[in-house]
């Protein structure tokens, strides 16, 4: 998932703060000696350690070039409206931002940082040593373990102590764990055989092993440097995670948390060229005993044999700039999203082929992806990030693997959510302006937008409860809160405050798979 | 007199309508602008800013009249300020004044 890029919208402000700064100030040319730490410890979360970028714009001598320092240091000292580019005003001194504006105007794009399985291994904290003796049923009271929804909340610095997983009884609405996580907290997923584990995965590539039970983290490791991906196996023995920072992979064991195989990502991509690769969207399936992961600038996707040696079999040419995806089938045929070719590509993960490649909008970002099961027919939903003249939300039938209906929404669009028993498909919309408060909502029958929420902040990421009775809408940053409606009657019933919410993982994504389709559906 | 009572009435009438604030319009930029650093029910932790949710809202117009007339001195505040007019200060004092902490 990637959260929306960085615009400096209140231009007004920064030319009367750039006007003022260059009235009152001479830059200092000298490099304070700490810029490169300052760097990892306040921006590499979001821009990315080799400064090449992740959630947020690179920053680097060639990224930056020509830019006014005086623009750069008005917007690291303020922030940037309408984007999770926090004021570091009051944090940084005056100095401290100077030398980083230099720093970042005279570093190039760092080479890989290597990232080894040596150390990952050496990253592996152990919390809680003898896991047989925690408590056997849940310390809080909770009907069944789907009720928990996990809440990714970043803190308005993307780390410190507004960082951390939020868990929430769904049926309560009351929060019933926090789990600090240090650097923002971004993906959160569950064991699908232990229904106590589950993981979270940083934007700093850290993945904590916490037990849901007592709200505790048990185990802690270090993957790489940036890299939200992540995915757990269907028999809940192994995690595989990728990192955008280093281009590589791992398979640690979900138990122990301890790397097994590492992979290098590269190959080469859709125009022929040989590329160093980020990760994208790494899955585990209910269909098989193996791992998917998306080689984003390679433009591959591999499929991972979780068996001795972990062979790894390559399915090129699916698209450029790969992203996210989402299963369907019981998990055989994934739905992954090409941003550059504005296509969802079907791959078949028995044959390992591609089916098909299906029309998109405009810069798919399908999200945790949604399909519902309409009148017989089985339908997929994808979101669109783009801001294009036409902003759509695009339905295929995924049995047929043909595009239905492009769907008319008001602006770009992160991510759907859908339920078997709730009679809208939620989609949210980004457009950085005041539509970006908002969440449409698409009737399953007619396939047309029929209500638009009036969230507030920066609403994203939405969300059914695992009995598809609520449905819960984190107000991003802006909101500070996650704002929880009835999925009938649309009415908001509660909130929950926190630091920049962001994604939202309901518990019961473990019985569907896929959001919108049945458990039932699952056991046929 | 009858004359002088309708025009007093209006006074109020007018005087009422300036005074009640549009909180729906204070949301807004209060969200836009104002929680970037101040949070909406509270700044976020580790950050130098001063929560404004449930302040007086006469304390909070007078706050950011003086800031943007630059009677009191802020780098920020008086940038951020400066192009406020009355009915936007009112509404976003409205806004974080009924806001529960």
């Amino acid at each position: 998932m990637k959260q929306p890029t960085f615009l400096f919208r209140h231009h007004k402000l920064a030319v009367m703060l750039t006007i003022w700064l260059n009235g009152c100030a001479i830059a200092n040319a000298n490099e304070h000696p700490d810029a490169h730490k300052l760097y990892n410890d306040n921006c590499a979360s979001c821009h990315g350690f080799d400064h090449g970028g992740y959630l947020a714009p690179a920053l680097n001598a060639n990224s930056l070039k020509g830019r006014s320092p005086t623009v750069l240091r008005t917007v690291i000292m303020t922030g940037s409206f309408d984007t999770l580019m926090p004021p570091f005003y009051g944090r940084l001194s005056d100095d401290e931002i100077r030398s980083l504006v230099n720093h970042l105007q005279t570093t190039a794009k760092q080479p890989n940082p290597a990232w080894t399985i040596t150390d990952m291994k050496a990253s592996l904290k152990i919390y809680v040593q003898d896991e047989s003796k925690l408590a056997k049923q849940p310390t809080y009271s909770l009907a069944s373990i789907d009720d928990l929804i996990g809440v990714a909340a970043r803190g308005k610095y993307g780390r410190g102590s507004g960082s951390k997983a939020v868990f929430i009884n769904s049926k309560t609405h009351q929060k019933v764990g926090e789990i600090p996580t240090v650097t923002a907290a971004h993906i959160i997923d569950y064991n699908p055989v232990n229904p106590r584990w589950a993981y979270i995965k940083t934007d700093t590539a850290e993945i904590y092993k916490v037990d849901l039970y007592t709200m505790q983290v048990l185990r802690s490791i270090k993957t790489g440097f940036n890299g939200p991906g992540l995915g757990v196996s269907r028999d809940g023995k192994y995690l595989m995670a990728g990192s955008f920072v280093p281009h590589n992979a791992v398979i640690l064991n979900a138990d122990t948390l301890e790397p097994l195989k590492t992979f290098e990502l590269e190959g080469i991509d859709p125009d022929g060229k040989m590329v160093s690769s980020d990760s994208g969207m790494v899955i585990g399936t209910p269909f098989a005993d193996v791992f998917a992961i998306a080689l984003e600038n390679a433009g591959q996707v591999w499929v991972v044999d979780l068996k001795d040696g972990f062979p790894v079999t390559k399915i090129t040419d699916v698209g450029r700039h790969l992203h996210d995806a989402f299963l369907t089938h019981k998990g055989r045929k994934l739905m992954i999203a090409a941003y550059d070719d504005s296509k969802v590509i079907a791959i078949d993960l028995q044959d390992r082929k591609i089916i098909k490649k299906l029309d998109a909008g405009c810069v798919p970002h399908v999200g945790g992806g949604s399909a519902i099961v309409v009148d017989g027919r089985t339908l997929g939903f994808g979101t669109n990030f783009g801001d294009c003249d036409k902003t759509v939300v695009s339905v295929w039938d995924l049995d047929k693997m043909e595009v239905v209906k492009q769907i008319p929404v008001s602006g770009g669009t992160e991510s759907p959510a859908a339920h078997a028993n709730a009679p809208y498909v939620a989609v949210d919309i980004i457009s950085k302006d005041r539509r970006a408060r908002t969440v449409q909502l698409i009737d399953k029958k007619t396939l047309s937008v029929v209500k638009t929420l009036d969230v507030g902040g920066h609403a994203y990421f939405p969300e059914y409860s695992a009995d598809g009775k609520f449905l819960y809408i984190s107000a991003g940053y802006n909101g500070d809160e996650v704002a929880v409606y009835d999925s009938v009657s649309l009415k908001k019933i509660a909130a929950i405050p926190m630091e920049s919410p962001a994604g939202i993982f309901s518990h019961g994504r473990v019985k569907y798979m896929t959001r919108g389709l049945s458990p039932d559906e699952m056991e046929q | 007199m009858r004359l002088a009572y309708f025009f007093g009435f209006i006074a109020v009438f007018f005087t009422m309508n300036i005074e009640a604030a549009n909180l729906y319009a204070g949301q807004e930029r209060a969200a836009s602008v104002c929680a970037h650093c101040h949070g909406i029910r509270e700044p976020a932790k580790g950050a130098p800013f001063p929560s404004l949710s449930g302040r007086n809202a006469d304390y909070l117009k007078l706050a950011l009249k003086q800031y943007r007339d630059k009677t009191r001195q802020s780098l920020l505040m008086n940038l951020i300020a400066n192009s406020l007019t009355d009915a936007q200060i009112n509404d976003v004092a409205g806004y974080y004044s009924q806001l529960k902490r």
